[in-house]
């Protein structure tokens, strides 16, 4: 049996746990507002993008240099996989959905007889793969703070997978993230990067087209798509950077929510233990007095 | 005098979205200047200064961007940019100390930087487009 002092520091202790998570609730609640607004604000360039890319994608004919962001390289062999987690835990199942999802993807396409290397965002991710699977990193980023360093960020990455790429160290790249789906739902998602995916915009493409075939093009059609594939990559990984930005914060408070809750409930059952514990304290007492009177 | 709505994206907000009387991009072979009713151009831009005008041809605004693509129809120019800055904002100090460091780097990634930063000194130093 514990003592009374025993329950009242445990009472304490958890009610201090339940003031810091519910600070953090707060605290993951504004942040998933900021991060919300960075990805609405993001929106508009990166569909005038799309809509510019499905418009001219059917003039890349060729598969030379800089077009094989979006042809490929008539490979299948090399992969590589980004996994997008955040640099911080305590935010539910966020980051170890993410790590089961891409080991899952990485064994099936090992299965499959292809070589597969990784290229984790996020210390949760990075410290993941680090233990399981360390020869096949072959470049990490973290600390990226996406929210506030902004399109530099991404930049980063996409300059660098396109390094890769064209160092033909890879034929495709897939990117493993948390789609943001609402402030406490996330997806787990796969993208392929590169080469770029058009069919998933195929429907839009056609409608497109019509609008759009009796545009010039300065300086030429493959002039500027040369330019704007390399852009394409960059505001893609800004985009998943953003979404999964948002999704943490969007975990994180849910997860807080429930520890805030289920500490709450702990400090409800605790104190009923303790007022009892109080209760069989003072009859005890009570008893031995009388009892003491009662002999005398 | 008619009027062509105006857009000015970059990757992280929406900067300037309004009803002008005309836009100068700087567009990869030569700038274009863009009024009411232009035909519909795709073009990419090189760095340089954008733009802006009211109605009756005063200058409304200055952007420096380092590149990116313009889409115009009649009724309206989309103007997509990685990075902009408003003109006045910029600091000639800064810039030509930014080119000493980058030239000092010689680097194939610092280099492009350099364009772009030169491109920025030429932006601030012309002043030709203030009045037309």
């Amino acid at each position: 049996m514990p003592s009374l002092k025993d329950i009242k520091t445990q009472i304490n202790s958890v009610g201090s746990t339940k003031k810091i998570t519910s600070a953090m609730k707060m605290v993951a609640a504004s942040k998933l507002r900021r991060s919300q607004e960075k990805a609405e604000a993001a929106r508009p360039y990166s569909s005038r993008l799309e809509e510019m890319l499905s418009s001219l994608a059917s003039s890349a004919a060729s598969g030379e240099g800089i077009i094989k962001l979006l042809t490929g390289t008539g490979n299948d062999q090399n992969y590589i996989v980004v996994p997008v987690s955040a640099d911080r835990g305590l935010c539910g199942g966020f980051n170890s959905s993410i790590n089961r999802e891409t080991f899952k993807l990485v064994k099936s396409l090992e299965g499959n007889g292809k070589k597969v290397q990784l290229m984790p965002v996020g210390k949760k991710s990075r410290d993941f793969f680090n233990r399981v699977m360390k020869d096949q990193i072959i470049d990490s980023f973290v600390d990226l703070n996406v929210s506030s360093t902004g399109y530099e960020s991404a930049l980063n990455i996409s300059n660098k997978l396109q390094e890769l790429y064209f160092d033909e160290k890879f034929d495709k790249c897939i990117l493993v993230f948390n789609k943001f789906k609402s402030a406490i739902s996330q997806e787990v998602t796969q993208q392929q990067l590169i080469p770029l995916d058009v069919s998933s915009s195929e429907k839009e493409e056609e409608k497109e087209n019509s609008s759009n075939a009796i545009y010039d093009y300065e300086p030429d059609e493959e002039t500027i798509l040369k330019d704007l594939l390399p852009k394409n990559v960059s505001i893609q990984v800004f985009k998943v950077l953003l979404e999964s930005d948002a999704g943490e914060q969007g975990a994180r408070m849910a997860a807080m929510d429930n520890a805030t809750r289920n500490a709450g409930e702990m400090i409800d059952s605790l104190t009923l233990k303790y007022n009892r514990t109080r209760q069989a304290f003072i009859t005890k007492e009570l008893i031995e007095i009388i009892s003491g009177a009662e002999s005398i | 005098m008619a009027k062509i709505s105006f857009d000015l994206v970059s990757p992280e907000n929406l900067i300037f979205n309004d009803e002008v009387g005309m836009i100068i991009v700087p567009g990869k072979d030569g700038d274009l200047g863009i009024l009411p009713g232009h035909s519909k151009v795709m073009s990419s831009l090189r760095p340089g200064r954008v733009m802006v005008y009211g109605e009756d041809k005063n200058l409304l605004k200055s952007f420096f961007v380092s590149g990116g693509f313009a889409e115009i129809n009649p009724e309206k120019c989309i103007v997509l940019a990685e990075s902009v800055e408003e003109l006045s904002s910029l600091e000639k100090s800064l810039v030509e100390k930014e080119i000493q460091q980058l030239e000092s780097q010689n680097e194939i990634k610092a280099n492009e930087q350099l364009l772009i930063a030169k491109a920025k000194l030429d932006a601030i130093n012309f002043t030709f487009y203030n009045k037309i």
